[in-house]
């Protein structure tokens, strides 16, 4: 055999079984959600379920003190306004300092992206303080707004708008077209593809982001699913199956994001990579 | 004339654009680090009045033990999944762009996989897999005689935590790594292979300086992630056994919500903060110096 063939075999090998180890603790939960609570831990493990048992993902929309299917309404409604709030700054800061020259562009901007080095976990504190002062405390309001504003939007959409030549943006002026319109009409559908991979990259982290809704979340009602989630399995007599169902749950919807636009999905983290 | 005073006055709808988050970003971000300082100089529960203390939060906080065991966990947790991380997504991301090997998209799906799934639901099936009878354990066991008391012993926790933060993100970085080197022109590599270099000249003198871009971005975004680790402490280990995986953001978050010490807590933050300002400082630096191409 040559060389270059025992690399290829050698390549194949190897990347399947890194594989195969990537992805076997998902299949491992999957399956186990099906197990009965003596056989997820039973000794000798028991990869496929003994018995098939379907009830564990009924039992867990079904618990009295824990209501999921408002922590999934939850979810949903905060990632989708959340998402709304960043697309709205990112595209409109990002064009205003693309296309404008305005006195202290520069220095805004810098400002802006500074941001992007406060972690979340440095500003909990005060911004707890904040939240509750404006009477945001268990509120939608209080975790979507901080949710919302990302420096790594703003950035992005900046990028993209310079690449649109500022003589389509100079001939809309000239038939008349109003800034507004020829930022909505004309520059917005330009930049299909960055305003897509940001709303994926954006929706995946703040559908599974539990540092903000533990701090600002007190009232059951109002708990979002990451939160519910680290709640019910913290408490050791909740029933294992039931605790792997809710978590498979909670995977699902990034997971046919990711199934159905995965190539948008790496396109996001791709054009992370945009630095000039 | 007129018309370029007509084009200057156009500018400054420019303003009306970045209003909006301007506005916000000043009073959900700007705002709070600012006032983390203010906060920082106070004793407070929250709801009783603040005293003001000036530096003692800070006085307290550099004898405290339990505030260095959280920095150098943080820190030993950083360290140890950026080195580990940027290693292995390299060399994945190495024989991902290869061109001997077909149905790539099939293995980057499937190393991609876990930085889709939601941090919690991750440390949850890590867990069971950690417990005494759990998977994993029961694996080292059975082939190598090893009986790793993952979650339960403080030499071993912090590396499960690691172990499982490596798992989850190194789809991720790879990503990032195929990027870089998709961009690299092929004509490079040509003209090294007629210079008589091989694997490792190429890897050296050419791939390697190409990515520096792409290096730096990948390390800096892989140091603020780390350092800012919570959710995977939080619901794996609660930061223990005996606090040996208790990071900052988790001390942080215990210090102001378990046991309402506000002000200290935002001493923390404090430091937290200017470590990190410290770190891109450096960072900066270093490789503005070295643009060497």
């Amino acid at each position: 055999m040559s060389k270059p063939e025992i690399i290829k075999i050698a390549l194949y090998i190897g990347l399947s079984i890194i594989g195969l180890i990537y992805i076997f603790p998902f299949i491992w939960m999957v399956l186990s959600s099906f197990k009965l609570n003596k056989d997820v831990l039973a000794i000798p493990i028991k990869i496929l379920p003994p018995v098939w048992n379907f009830k564990s993902y009924y039992n867990a929309f079904h618990y009295s003190d824990y209501d999921f299917p408002r922590y999934f309404l939850n979810n949903f409604i905060v990632t989708i306004f959340a998402v709304l709030l960043c697309l709205f700054l990112s595209t409109t800061a990002g064009y205003g300092f693309a296309k404008y020259k305005f006195k202290g562009n520069n220095i805004l901007f810098t400002i802006v992206l500074s941001t992007i080095m406060i972690p979340f976990q440095a500003i909990i504190i005060p911004l707890f303080v904040l939240v509750r002062k404006l009477g945001m405390q268990n509120s939608y309001l209080g975790l979507i707004i901080p949710e919302g504003l990302t420096a790594f939007g703003v950035f992005l959409m900046r990028q993209f708008f310079y690449s649109i030549p500022d003589e389509i943006i100079e001939s809309a002026r000239i038939d008349g077209a109003n800034e507004w319109c020829i930022f909505w009409r004309i520059s917005l559908p330009m930049a299909k593809t960055a305003v897509l991979a940001l709303t994926i990259l954006h929706a995946q982290w703040v559908w599974n982001l539990l540092i903000w809704p533990l701090v600002v979340i007190s009232s059951p009602e109002m708990r979002t699913l990451p939160q519910a989630i680290a709640l019910f399995t913290g408490v050791y007599f909740t029933p294992y199956p039931e605790q792997l169902a809710i978590s498979v749950c909670a995977c699902l919807p990034t997971l046919v994001l990711f199934f159905f636009l995965s190539k948008n999905f790496v396109q996001g983290i791709t054009l992370t990579g945009l630095k000039k | 004339m007129r018309k370029a005073h007509y084009y200057d006055r156009l500018q400054r709808w420019g303003y009306v654009f970045i209003l909006p988050t301007v506005i916000l970003f000043s009073i959900f971000l700007i705002f709070p680090m600012i006032d983390s300082f203010r906060l920082s100089l106070f004793k407070w529960n929250l709801v009783g009045t603040k005293i003001f203390v000036g530096f003692e939060n800070f006085s307290k906080l550099f004898k405290d033990k339990r505030f260095w065991n959280s920095y150098l966990v943080t820190l030993h947790f950083t360290f140890l999944s950026v080195i580990i991380l940027m290693f292995i997504s390299f060399w994945l991301s190495l024989a991902l762009t290869s061109r001997l090997i077909r149905f790539k998209s099939v293995f980057q799906s499937m190393i991609f996989l876990p930085v889709v799934l939601a941090m919690v639901a991750i440390a949850v099936v890590w867990r069971f897999m950690f417990q005494t009878t759990g998977l994993l354990s029961i694996l080292f066991l059975d082939v190598f005689g090893l009986n790793i008391p993952w979650l339960s012993s403080t030499k071993v926790a912090p590396y499960a935590v690691i172990l499982v933060n490596v798992w989850k993100y190194t789809g991720y970085y790879m990503v990032m790594f195929i990027a870089g080197l998709l961009e690299v022109p092929e004509v490079y590599y040509e003209a090294a292979r007629i210079d008589g270099a091989g694997f490792w000249g190429r890897l050296i003198y050419i791939t390697l300086p190409s990515l520096k871009n792409t290096l730096i971005l990948i390390f800096v975004s892989c140091v603020i992630f780390s350092f800012g680790t919570f959710a995977l402490q939080y619901v794996m280990t609660e930061g223990g056994p005996s606090r040996s995986t208790e990071v900052l953001a988790l001390l942080i978050y215990k210090e102001a919500f378990e046991y309402t010490k506000f002000g200290y807590a935002a001493a923390i933050s404090v430091i937290f903060f200017i470590t990190l300002l410290i770190f891109s400082i450096i960072q900066v630096k270093i490789f503005k110096s070295r643009t060497v191409y």
